[in-house]
């Protein structure tokens, strides 16, 4: 009997895995006594597993603010707001990569096809306008970071968070200036600055996004590379990581007023904007036939990427439109 | 269901139609917010008593997720957990939601009743 017990109170603890640590946290002992009483009554269903499951992701989900469904609008709002910072950085690894390659190749020649040069300037205008974005969101969210980081309540609460950021910031900073004149068709080469955009801008982007690469799938030619530049390519991603986790707690844990919260909601649109004008000239490029040769050839990693990135852009409009829909004050639609 | 409760608004009392926002979880909500009202109970027992009354076994992971709503929406409260079950009774905004849901069940329930009786016969 007590064998039967103790199996029913792992099974339920392995359904509850399904559910967000915030969730457990709060309904996990009751629900597991109701999944216990459910398994003395009737041992097995797969209806019953399948609902858990589907119930645990909708938690997921709404955690993440993307079903409208948090209680509190200011909790939307930031939940919204940490998701639209995970799903653009889902979106920019990609995206940047196959821009610094365009970029690159531009560099080098001007592109040969009329999709590759619609492209090249449809997302540059969008990198453009996402770093303004960007800048715009994250020096008013550091002020107020530093501002709590003085108060001694929110101090604890925030200082990993913060730690984690700056410290992902830095590493992909660093790693990345330095190893920016790694391609030789950039950095101090005579031909480079003949681009959309200065080359050192393009090889720093090269350099921050080396681990978006088709050599994983071939083992053999990624073991011909510098140590340096396989190290690198397995550290940049963990960085960039760390990096968006840290800024997602923050935001996630950040008092921000009413005021903050509007137009921070509102900058996430636009993001979410930029990156469809983005899409749409990656679009132009990878799906456009003959995208070109050498440099502007577009490969299966181009296509996975495209598949990565409608994926990024669908979760940022959701939890930027979800966010801008709850923020304190908004008209309602 | 929204439409009606934006047709009924005039004169609605706070809370009214506030089940309206639960789009599909409005049936799991009425009939958990039909139990509570008569009296505090727990997930199982809240499971029971569905069932009892209404033919209907609410799967744990439905009950959970239209519990947190309702209890987000202020329309039920968690009571002190006895022995890792945890109570939930009915609040007064929630009385006065499902009051309003049920008002206009029932209208949708009469006119379809007395086209019913009007086109088809009683049998």
């Amino acid at each position: 009997m007590i064998g039967t017990q103790e199996e029913s109170a792992r099974r339920a603890a392995r359904l509850l895995r399904w559910y967000p640590a915030t969730w457990r946290a709060r309904y996990g002992d009751e629900f597991a006594e109701l999944l216990i009483a459910e398994f003395a009554e009737q041992p097995r269903s797969w209806r019953r597993a399948a609902d858990v499951a589907r119930s645990g992701l909708v938690a997921r989900l709404t955690r993440a603010g993307l079903t409208g469904h948090q209680p509190q609008p200011a909790e939307q709002v930031r939940a919204g707001l940490a998701t639209a910072a995970c799903a653009l950085a889902a979106f920019g690894a990609p995206g940047i990569a196959m821009w610094a390659q365009l970029t690159i190749g531009w560099a080098w020649t001007p592109p040969g096809t009329v999709g590759a040069t619609i492209a090249m300037a449809a997302m540059t205008a969008a990198v453009l306008l996402l770093a303004v974005l960007a800048l715009l969101a994250v020096v008013p969210l550091s002020w107020s970071a530093a501002c709590s980081l003085r108060r001694r309540p929110a101090r604890r609460a925030l200082r990993g968070r913060a730690l984690l950021a700056l410290a992902g910031a830095v590493v992909l900073a660093v790693g990345s200036h330095h190893f920016q004149n790694a391609w030789p068709g950039t950095g101090a080469h005579p031909w480079a600055g003949h681009g959309l955009v200065p080359a050192g801008v393009a090889a720093l982007g090269w350099a921050a996004t080396l681990w978006v690469s088709a050599y994983w799938a071939h083992p053999a030619a990624l073991a011909a590379f510098p140590a340096a530049e396989i190290a690198w390519m397995a550290v940049s991603p963990a960085a960039l990581i760390a990096a968006v986790a840290g800024v997602a707690g923050l935001v996630r844990r950040l008092d921000l007023s009413v005021r903050m919260l509007r137009y921070e909601a509102w900058l996430a649109g636009g993001a979410a904007a930029a990156m469809a004008v983005f899409l749409a000239g990656a679009c132009c490029w990878v799906l456009a036939p003959g995208s070109g040769s050498g440099l502007f050839h577009a490969g299966t990693i181009d296509v996975a990427s495209l598949a990565v990135m409608v994926l990024a852009l669908t979760m940022a409009r959701r939890a930027a439109g979800l966010a801008r829909k709850a923020a304190p004050g908004s008209r309602p639609r | 269901m929204m439409a009606m409760a934006k047709r009924s608004g005039g004169d609605e009392a706070p809370g009214a139609g506030a089940l309206g926002g639960f789009g599909r979880y409005a049936g799991p909500a009425t009939l958990i917010l039909s139990s509570l009202a008569d009296g505090a109970k727990h997930g199982y027992a809240l499971t029971k008593d569905v069932e009892a009354f209404s033919g209907v076994r609410l799967a744990p992971g439905t009950l959970y997720e239209a519990l947190s709503r309702l209890e987000g929406q202020g329309l039920i409260e968690a009571l002190e957990s006895q022995d890792r079950r945890r109570p939930y009774r009915l609040t007064a905004a929630g009385a006065t939601a499902l009051r309003a849901h049920l008002d206009d069940q029932r209208r949708v329930a009469d006119v379809g009743l007395r086209r019913l009786a009007s086109n088809w016969g009683t049998s």
